[in-house]
């Protein structure tokens, strides 16, 4: 507590960015969320974990707009917000999926390029008779990916057809094309899932210097407890589709329901 | 004017002269966000200047030491001009190597000042830096991640730019007069040697003994401004020093530096060098990228390329040596080049190269010819860090796959009566820094120095290195044994994976041999013959069988040497393992471990030694997760056939 | 023996006493490919773009035809009643995406293929009940004199038809490779969940791509209207393009444009030389049997993405 009360005098951490309340989800009868609420602050790192069959994904789904909760309402920069999937995207939520979401077939740099498709104006027409504008807005939206290619360290795959890259490195391409397209706020559904220790070690590195150096708002989804603990500022647990706690690291780790549903069962 | 040459004699002069004789003309370039930014020699000039009066504003000064830590990155290299400016001395040191490691050259260094690339190397240095008492000033290039360091001796490249355009504002005079207050005799860098034994020597060289030796170099295989070259080794390696930066100097082309270490052959094919240099792993590895490919490409394609690169193996090399070859095979050779090779090299990204060079341990006769072939005009040549690179080179129109050619200019070699190599030239390095002895031991009085290679001239007067001098040893019957030399030479075989020669002190030279596990498994898969593990495959009569015939031929081949025709092979057996590095046989570089082999299989040598057909064995193991077990065998010892030595050097009169 | 004869031997034999004449019936069939193509090409901008099978683009040339010849008969101005037709067209696109794809997304292929049917025989119906049943002869001033290419009659229509569907083609690809309207559809056929987080509304897409298919139809309806007249058999002829998709891949326009090709030119050469043989008519079922007989080579089709079946 006492570290995120100096992040927040050095004022990276601000105001809520976004707020759940009291969602419940259901799918037929089986509830998939119950009455579940929790904020997401601006500039923090904020996990949801649980067990598998929490309702995590869930829970991202409905922020993200891919699920529409029965109850309950999702704020977003202070508004009501109860969106389909596209505007949230346009509104400033990027995301990246757990089974990695790519355009397979285009290379790493062209699916990069796609997340620069809203910041890009040029609309059909005025790209047909205003040609050199459109060019130039093209080479501004390349430059802007380039820096993301260099942030992430994919440059000697700017050409590789995303499908045939590795799991690990097509985990980082999403990464780049989400940041492509400068989100307020970034939700990343398991982004270690299957991954070795190194590559688990390398994504963590990212997502800090990702959050501290364009001071995205990110929120993730992790089952493996050990890595959420070291990068988050708060996390909040589900278990069940309910909410089991929420608070910093330490005071998670330490919750006696958090230990009994979920760190003393062996995975 | 035409004194200008005379005068050039450190590198800052250098650099002065091609940014007014070719001042437009590119000196440097990088990929930096996906586009090639470059820098002509005018610019680099003027970029060095500001540097340099900036590293002099923050106090460096004459004879201390500016260590440099990273990639192939411009900055960097103008980090050595920089400091040669002010008469600094630059210390290249490896990008991969651990805190320690650094901390050890740098503390030996008595480095005052240290470049790094990136905020990882700067971690490093900050990590040893209560070690590192003389360490006064750290400057990064790319400040990615180091926003938030606050440190007072941490300085941004651009900062020290800025100081440095200030000092010169106040001391307009100040760059011409440091530069033309410097002679060829001062030293101009420090390259420390990974040696393989004991800790790293600081190898000083002068600006003469580099400077001299790169334009040497530079004007026997005619390279001038118009050259290209991509620089990707490490910048601590001699070789680097010379090929990336003196040469360039000295024949005013362009370095290209790559966008990241894992971008260099994308960059290499984007760039095209026209002058390369590749240790002979890559250039192993490269082929079998090809060959790889090849297997997947369709059958027409395949039947094409195996076509004409059998048609390339029977002229292409006479073709590129200049040798006559008949109208038809030009053609045939020509409609190749069109159809196979050209894409070939243009896929390498060696289409434009015009002198190859590969050096550092034995590159396999297959591969090297393979290169030539295809018309990449690919050599050999024979080094070290205290000469600067060159010792010989093997001459245009003379290339012998098993030599490395002729003395370079310049240089004069001759051998010990242990065989050993020792040379002398301008390349010859000043000292090893604060190590008296080792230098006195290198180095003799009359500028000698020894390679601790032995070797021999062949009757053309091209130098065959053999093996390291101490691993020389001898017979009973006095005859030469290098059991590296018939090692590499085993090794060759893409059959056979390791080699371990015995032979010192005995009568006769025997060995230990491990199959190539993937090799041999191919052509067992393709046979229709089973196997489920090394030991078994190892131990099949069809591998032995072709084993023989594989160290029959390496016999035949070493009748013909005279120096070495004694020590051919009598007697060999497979070994029922790899020899492995988790098992103490190998070093973590994969280099074998004679003494320590010797003792753990005595059992096997004396059975070598012997006349008996089969040796038991049981030895421990280590797997992959760090269990322990044995493994127990019963060995085959096979006798091959021998070539009788007159015969050999008979034949070899007549030819 | 003769039966072996007059299938292995006598075609080929008239195919090189009179070359010429082969010439011809190979353009010809060359030409009514270009047709099967720019059907087949409306059915891969749908197939791609929403993973819909759909049915009803056959109908959607007969629909576009209808309306298209019905106002130029009415008096309306040829521009005009292009204009007005691909409004038609458009309004359709929305409809569809509003009533049928919309309230069915996510649910089966089958079902939504079903779906299409279900439009089809709208759209049919629709189209009966304002215009009429008549065949009605469409004439939009295209040329239809003969030139001679050697000893080859070739007609000036086909030709012109040739010209626009390869006009059309390139107008496509470069709509596709160089628009953001392309991106966002290419993005779309690849990855629905991946285009969606980008923020492309999915709905919008549909309209696009199902305006675009019809636009293609109005331009196969009046090429092959004016040839055959616009009757209601268009529709069934446009079935022909199911082999040529099963020939090209259902994701590939490339694929669709040479399987059309090679159907068209193939009917046609087997009717001419084997037609005799088998008793005629051949050129109803041979484009199936070629397209049976690809199936059991290369299921992906010519073009089509390798399929890879997930365990």
């Amino acid at each position: 507590m006492s570290e995120m009360m100096a992040d927040n005098e050095n004022g990276r951490i601000g105001g809520e960015l976004l707020s759940v309340d009291n969602i419940t989800l259901r799918f037929g009868g089986v509830k998939a969320l119950t009455d579940i609420s929790f904020n997401i602050n601006k500039g923090e790192i904020r996990s949801i974990i649980g067990p598998n069959g929490a309702g995590k994904s869930s829970m991202l789904n409905v922020i993200n707009g891919f699920y529409k909760p029965q109850e309950g309402t999702i704020r977003f920069k202070g508004k009501n917000v109860n969106m389909k999937p596209d505007l949230a995207a346009k509104s400033g939520i990027a995301r990246t999926f757990q089974n990695i979401a790519l355009f397979k077939g285009m290379s790493t740099l062209d699916n990069i390029m796609t997340g620069r498709m809203l910041k890009m104006k040029a609309g059909f027409l005025s790209q047909a008779i205003y040609w050199g504008r459109a060019q130039k807005e093209e080479l501004e939206n390349r430059a802007f990916v380039e820096e993301i290619i260099d942030f992430l360290e994919i440059q000697s795959i700017r050409k590789t057809p995303v499908g045939r890259l590795p799991y690990g490195l097509q985990k980082r391409v999403e990464l780049a094309r989400a940041l492509a397209m400068e989100p307020e706020l970034l939700l990343l559904d398991e982004p270690m899932a299957g991954m070795n220790l190194e590559e688990k070690e390398d994504m963590s590195r990212y997502i800090i210097d990702v959050n501290e150096y364009f001071g995205t708002t990110i929120a993730l989804i992790e089952h493996d407890m050990g890595v959420v603990m070291d990068l988050s500022d708060r996390v909040v647990v589900l278990d069940y589709g309910c909410k089991l706690a929420d608070g910093s690291p330490d005071e998670v780790s330490s919750n006696q329901a958090v230990i009994d549903a979920y760190l003393g069962v062996a995975h | 004017m035409s004194t200008q040459t005379e005068t050039n004699d450190t590198f800052p002069k250098l650099l002065r002269y091609n940014a007014r004789v070719r001042a437009e003309r590119p000196a440097m370039r990088e990929k930096d966000l996906g586009i090639w930014q470059s820098w002509s020699w005018a610019e680099v000039y003027e970029e060095v200047s500001d540097y340099a009066a900036g590293l002099y504003a923050l106090g460096l000064r004459a004879g201390d030491k500016i260590a440099i830590i990273g990639d192939n990155r411009p900055r960097l290299y103008w980090t050595l001009t920089a400091a040669q400016v002010i008469g600094a001395v630059p210390v290249p040191t490896y990008a991969d190597s651990v805190a320690e490691e650094i901390q050890f050259v740098l503390d030996h260094a008595e480095a005052k000042f240290a470049m790094a690339e990136d905020q990882e190397q700067v971690d490093k240095l900050i990590d040893q830096k209560d070690h590192l008492p003389g360490l006064e000033v750290i400057l990064f290039d790319d400040s990615r991640g180091l926003r938030d360091y606050n440190q007072s001796f941490l300085w941004n490249y651009e900062a020290v730019l800025e100081k440095g355009r200030e000092f010169r504002t106040q001391n307009p005079e100040f760059i011409e007069r440091c530069i033309d207050g410097r002679t060829g005799s001062d030293v101009c860098i420090m390259l420390y040697t990974s040696g393989t034994t004991g800790q790293p020597k600081g190898v000083v060289h002068t600006h003469d003994s580099v400077l001299i030796t790169a334009r040497n170099a530079a004007e026997l295989e005619g390279l001038n401004e118009r050259d290209e070259v991509l620089a990707y080794l490490p910048m601590a390696w001699v070789g680097d020093n010379i090929f990336s930066f003196g040469q360039s100097y000295a024949a005013g082309f362009c370095v290209s530096c790559p966008e990241s270490s894992d971008t260099v052959l994308n960059d290499l094919w984007e760039l095209g060098p026209t002058y390369y240099f590749a240790p002979p792993r890559i250039f192993e590895n490269l082929l079998t990228t090809v060959m790889i490919r090849m297997e997947d490409a369709g059958k027409l394609k395949q039947r094409m390329f195996h076509y004409f690169m059998d048609h390339a193996k029977k002229v292409g090399v006479d073709i590129l040596d200049g040798r006559s070859v008949g109208l038809m095979d030009r053609i045939k050779y020509g409609l190749g080049e069109l159809l196979v090779y050209g894409p070939l090299k243009n896929a390498l990204g060696l289409s434009r190269v015009r002198l190859g060079y590969t050096a550092g341990e034995a590159i396999g006769p297959e591969i090297f010819e393979f290169y030539r072939s295809i018309g990449i005009n690919l050599k050999q040549l024979y080094g070290s860090t205290e000469a600067a690179v060159f010792i010989t080179i093997q001459p245009n129109g003379g290339i012998k796959p098993d030599t490395v050619g002729v003395p370079a200019p310049d240089v004069e070699i001759k051998l010990s009566d242990r065989g050993e190599v020792l040379f002398t030239g301008p390349g010859v390095f000043k000292e090893y820094y604060k190590n008296p002895e080792s230098t006195a031991d290198t180095k003799t009085d009359d500028n000698w120095v020894m390679t601790g290679d032995a070797g021999f001239f062949d009757d053309e007067g091209q130098l065959k290195i053999i093996d390291r001098a101490k691993d020389v040893g001898q017979l009973n019957d006095g005859t030469l044994f290098a059991p590296k030399y018939i090692e590499n030479k085993l090794k060759f075989f893409p059959n056979i994976k390791e080699v371990v020669a015995f032979g010192h002190e005995r009568d006769y030279c025997a060995a230990f041999i491990n199959i190539d596990l993937e090799a041999v498994g191919n052509w067992a898969e393709r046979n229709g013959i089973a196997y489920a593990s090394y030991q078994e495959l190892a131990s099949l009569p069809q591998v032995y069988e072709q084993i023989q015939a594989h160290v029959e031929e390496t016999n035949r081949q070493l009748s013909t040497e005279e120096r070495v025709a004694g020590s051919q092979i009598k007697r060999f057996l497979l070994l029922h393992k790899m020899l492995d590095a988790d098992d103490g046989e190998l070093t973590r570089t994969s280099k074998v471990r004679r003494r320590y082999i010797a003792e753990k299989y005595d059992v096997l040598i004396e059975a070598l030694y012997s006349d008996k057909k089969n040796c038991r064995i049981e030895t421990e193991v280590t797997y992959e997760d760090g269990r322990k077990g044995k493994l127990a065998a019963d060995l085959e010892i096979r006798d091959a056939k021998t070539v009788a030595i007159g015969a050999g050097a008979a034949a070899q009169a007549a030819e | 023996m003769e039966a072996l004869n007059a299938l292995f031997v006598t075609p080929f034999v008239e195919i090189f006493d009179a070359p010429w004449f082969f010439m011809e019936v190979l353009t010809g069939g060359l030409m009514a490919g270009v047709m099967y193509s720019l059907v087949a090409l409306g059915f891969v901008l749908i197939f791609k773009a929403s993973g819909v099978f759909n049915f009803a683009q056959g109908v959607m040339v007969l629909f576009a035809a209808l309306n298209f010849v019905g106002l130029m008969d009415a008096g309306v101005p040829m521009i005009l009643a292009g204009i007005i037709t691909i409004a038609i067209m458009v309004a359709v696109a929305f409809a569809i995406e509003r009533f049928v794809l919309r309230p069915l997304v996510n649910q089966e292929h089958i079902i939504l293929f079903m779906a299409t049917i279900g439009v089809a025989y709208f759209l049919e119906g629709v189209g009966e009940m304002i215009w009429g049943t008549d065949v009605r002869p469409l004439n939009v001033g295209i040329p239809d004199d003969v030139f001679f290419v050697g000893d080859a009659m070739i007609q000036q229509s086909d030709l012109f038809a040739a010209v626009v569907a390869g006009f059309l083609v390139v107008v496509l690809a470069l709509f596709f490779h160089y628009t953001r309207t392309g991106r966002a559809l290419r993005a779309v056929a690849d990855d629905h969940q991946a285009a969606l987080s980008i923020g492309i509304p999915l709905n919008h897409i549909w309209v696009i791509v199902w305006s675009v298919a019809g636009f293609v139809a109005l331009v196969t309806g009046i090429m092959w209207g004016s040839k055959l007249g616009v009757q209601f058999s268009l529709s069934v002829i446009a079935l022909k393009a199911l082999p040529v998709l099963i020939l090209g891949g259902f994701t590939s326009i490339p694929g669709a444009i040479v399987g059309g090709l090679i159907i068209g030119a193939g009917e046609k050469v087997a009717e001419v030389y084997w037609g005799g043989f088998f008793g005629g008519a051949i050129e109803e079922w041979f484009a199936y049997i070629l397209a049976l007989a690809f199936l059991f080579f290369r299921p992906q089709g010519l073009f089509g993405e390798k399929i890879i079946e997930r365990v």
